[in-house]
């Protein structure tokens, strides 16, 4: 029954919802939870309330819906101006209109928010090329437990008036304040763009993945995709496809595509599948769903993060993990940001908990910093989803505690148990 | 005779490391900022323990501590306002750890800017933030100021290519940070915080590959509105150089008398474009923005021939403000940022300001980004000039922040404009600063007197203006 309230986190659903309508409210309800010793979670679009822990406390389900305007867009400025609960989907609609863009990359456009992508820490896999959102936000206003709202840039590009602390909020998963305005850089959209798609034996792998190095147009994102059968697109049955987004001019993505033929072609990989313009751009937003998409109730999707380099040791060690604890994998290895995704699914709900005692230890040893994702609630109530306590923790405590003194925003939920 | 402070330094670290003779702190007691100050002690570090010794006796003596780059920042920001240990970087400037396959560096604080991009050019990869001090300025100074540059408009800022740091807190202690880490951005708190949180002793920071084919451009307006005009069409017809550039015709003549580097000395005013990336587009691109340049007045257009030229047009636009100080007595630069389709109005504005106050000014800015620079000319031993300076730098800060922009985009607060971080800020926002503040630096005993305003303090000097 649990399962069909939409916002209970883990086992825990909160005895009361609200839905303010404008950012005072916000604040003035931040204030009189704290007063009542109410729990807080701030809600989005949902889509990535699986990062983190569930919270301990759990009372208000804050949601920020209704704060879904843009607030201040002129294109020319190249930068827009957006309340925390409008949709991915409406944003870039707003930017579309002047052929521009803000590369959130996060799964379910139309139901993620802004906010929601902030304080998630989202970071997309055209970041290489466009840059973490983090960097593209250039102004906030945060609700903060004290009922005050806290801004901080602005609509400027270049900016070093007082600290950055807009930063400070981006992946802080709502323990610290709660979003209600975010400032970006916008881009203008690329002249175009394109998915290349081709299948990547065993046996071809490691040469390919050398010869990529060797493409003289930079991929604006590469993945290797293997399994997520139900989202990204594959040329034959093979297991694992790579997956090449180019984006520029039509003479660029031409060379770009003419190049990585002849480079995939000298590996023996002899067949590309092309996608262009909505169709590309719908491949790779099916590709970035998948990180989150769950196998009914069986599955939980791990994050590893770390250098480029290390990225496909890193992602066959843990599929060589998963396949001896006898569970199935699916993953995405980032070739350009060094981001692996991982997901395990059982053969049943019970297998996949069996096989996740094995499973998260022994991955834990391996890579220290791999966190929880995505899956299901129950499957991650049986693990940590922090890897290990960062060097500067107790600073992040007593940041933590400066600003919610409380503990009002969803105790628990971040690393250490913050 | 040396203080209980001094002692203890010299005791710990050598007469190699530390430097408490009157003489040898002068230097450490200033930057570009009009200002000074007289630092109790120096030290030298050549590695991080000896910069966490010192931190903790500075505490326990109760000195403040101040960090040090190569002190070409305007805004006081190196200045030890109230005395204390200045840690300069000067030994800890190399180059750690490069990673050409991953993009990424890991420097001590002291490397010169520019020195990073010469090292590691030959493997293809550069540095992209650029100030204009680059040749002499550090990394860890760019770091505290967030600094900018020419070719941010497409690249980013300092804070968008640093992916982690080294720092050591209040009480000495060693920590590390990382954007791929678990946990609060500590790093893009670090960044721009002007060394008020902690003395950042490592650096990771993040390359990028040289592009592939590079232009430069130069075009002559009649005034610097058209020039402006121009960049905000470059801009809004969705093309984003890697730098857009203007020069007024004061800075144009000032560069031109010392540099010769070709620049028409006799237009309004002067716009360089950079264009980098695929060699498929450089031909679309210029074709595109010569046309724009033209549809706003442009009088001439010229390409750079080659890599010499383009080096050559470059030292000259970084070396304006020098060029300035030989022709004029003394001047004040002030940097501003405004959304860029105020660029124009700004600029407006910024020339009356100066006919009112009777200051000639000269105009050299980030123009792509919004970001300007006036300079005020005027003479300091006139009274007179030296208010009209003060009043007419506090008018255009004034005129930025009714524009919807804001009072730095690159050189920070400092000890300069922290008085003035109250008109952009309310009391809210700056209270959350301060919740920041008070945990990295409870004492405030790093850098004090900077970025923030604070309750009048004795012997305080007000911010006057910053003289070459």
């Amino acid at each position: 029954m649990i399962s069909s309230n939409p916002f209970a986190l883990g086992s825990r659903a909160p005895a009361r919802i609200e839905e303010p309508g404008d950012a005072r409210r916000v604040a003035a309800l931040l204030t009189a939870a704290g007063e009542s010793g109410s729990a807080v979670v701030a809600f989005g679009g949902a889509t990535l309330q699986s990062i983190g822990n569930a919270p301990q406390r759990y009372d208000i389900a804050l949601t920020l819906r209704r704060l879904d305007r843009v607030l201040q867009y002129d294109p020319r400025d190249l930068t827009i101006g957006l309340e925390a609960g409008i949709t991915l989907e409406s944003a870039q609609r707003a930017l579309a209109q002047a052929r521009q863009f803000v590369p959130f990359d996060a799964p379910l456009p139309r139901r993620a928010t802004v906010g929601g992508t902030l304080a998630a820490g989202w970071a997309g896999p055209r970041r290489a090329t466009y840059g973490h959102l983090r960097d593209l936000l250039i102004g906030s206003t945060v609700a903060l437990t004290d009922g005050t709202l806290a801004s901080a840039g602005g609509m400027v590009v270049k900016n070093v008036t007082g600290y950055d602390m807009s930063k400070v909020y981006v992946g802080s998963l709502g323990t610290l304040g709660i979003i209600v305005r975010a400032n970006f850089k916008a881009l203008p959209q690329p002249a175009g763009q394109r998915v290349a798609i081709a299948p990547l034996s065993d046996d071809a792998r490691d040469r390919t993945l050398g010869a990529l190095g060797q493409l003289t147009v930079e991929p604006t994102a590469a993945l290797v995709v293997e399994g997520f059968f139900e989202r990204a697109p594959r040329v034959r049955d093979e297991d694992a496809r790579l997956l090449v987004v180019f984006e520029g001019s039509a003479l660029v993505i031409d060379r770009a595509t003419r190049d990585l033929r002849s480079v995939l072609g000298k590996c023996g990989v002899a067949e590309t599948l092309l996608f262009d313009g909505a169709a590309a751009a719908a491949v790779l937003q099916d590709t970035i769903d998948a990180y989150i998409e769950p196998v009914d109730d069986r599955s939980i999707t791990y994050r590893s993060t770390g250098i480029p380099s290390t990225v496909w040791e890193r992602t066959a060690g843990a599929c060589a993990i998963v396949r001896a604890c006898g569970a199935r994998y699916d993953f995405v290895a980032d070739l350009c940001t060094g981001d692996a995704i991982v997901r395990i699914a059982g053969a049943s709900a019970s297998h996949a908990a069996d096989a996740l005692v094995e499973i998260d230890p022994e991955l834990r040893r391996a890579q220290p910093g791999i966190t929880v994702l995505a899956g299901d609630p129950r499957l991650r109530a049986q693990v940590d989803a922090w890897g290990s306590v960062p060097s500067a923790f107790e600073t992040m405590r007593a940041i933590k505690t400066r600003f919610d003194p409380a503990a009002t925003l969803a105790p628990g939920r971040y690393v250490g148990g913050l | 005779m040396a203080t209980t402070f001094a002692r203890r330094l010299l005791e710990a670290l050598g007469s190699d490391i530390v430097l408490t003779e009157p003489a040898d702190l002068a230097a450490f007691g200033y930057d570009g900022y009009k200002e000074h100050g007289n630092p109790s002690a120096a030290i030298v570090p050549r590695d991080v323990r000896e910069v966490a010794t010192a931190v903790r006796i500075a505490r326990e003596c109760d000195e403040p501590v101040i960090p040090r780059g190569a002190g070409t920042g305007l805004c006081g920001g190196a200045v030890p306002v109230r005395g204390g240990l200045v840690v300069s970087f000067t030994r800890m400037n190399r180059l750690l750890e490069l990673d050409v396959r991953n993009r990424r560096a890991r420097v001590q604080p002291g490397l010169i800017n520019l020195d990073l991009s010469n090292a590691i050019a030959r493997h293809g990869v550069f540095y992209a933030p650029d100030p204009s001090s680059q040749k002499i300025s550090t990394i860890g100074g760019n770091v505290g100021t967030n600094a900018g540059g020419p070719h941010c408009l497409s690249y980013g800022t300092t804070t968008n290519h640093i992916l982690g740091l080294q720092y050591v807190d209040d009480a000495g202690h060693i920590h590390r940070t990382g954007l791929a880490d678990a946990g609060y951005d500590l790093t893009g708190l670090l960044v721009g915080s002007e060394g008020t949180l902690g003395v950042i002793t490592e650096i990771d920071v993040r390359l990028m590959r040289l592009p592939e084919a590079v232009r430069v451009y130069v075009a002559a307006f009649a005034d610097v509105e058209s020039a402006s005009e121009a960049v905000s069409a470059i801009i809004g017809a969705g093309i984003v150089p890697v730098a857009l550039e203007i020069m007024d015709k004061l800075i144009t003549q000032a560069v031109e008398a010392h540099y010769h580097a070709g620049f028409p000395a006799e237009a309004g005013a002067v716009l360089l474009v950079e264009t980098a990336g695929p060699c498929d587009d450089m031909d679309d691109a210029e074709r595109v923005i010569r046309q724009i340049a033209r549809d706003h007045g442009a009088l001439s257009w010229r390409s750079a021939r080659d890599a010499a030229e383009r080096a050559v047009l470059w030292a000259a636009r970084k070396g304006a403000a020098g060029a300035v100080g030989r022709i004029a007595p003394n001047y004040y630069i002030q940097d501003a940022c405004v959304p860029r389709t105020k660029l124009p109005q700004v600029m407006r504005q910024v020339e009356r300001i100066a006919r009112d106050h009777r200051l000639p000014v000269g105009n050299v800015f980030h123009a792509g980004d919004g970001n300007l620079h006036p300079l005020l000319i005027f003479d300091r031993r006139d009274a007179r000039q030296v208010q009209a300076v003060i009043d007419a730098g506090s008018e255009i800060l004034q005129t930025c922040i009714a524009l919807g922009g804001t009072i730095s985009g690159e050189h920070g607060i400092g000890y300069e404009k922290r008085s003035s971080l109250s008109l952009v800020f309310t009391t809210q926002d700056l209270a959350a600063m301060a919740r920041v503040r008070d945990v990295f630096d409870p004492m405030r005993a790093f850098n004090p007197d900077k970025i923030f305003p604070s309750g009048a303090v004795c012997g305080e000097v007000t911010a006057a203006s910053n003289a070459a």
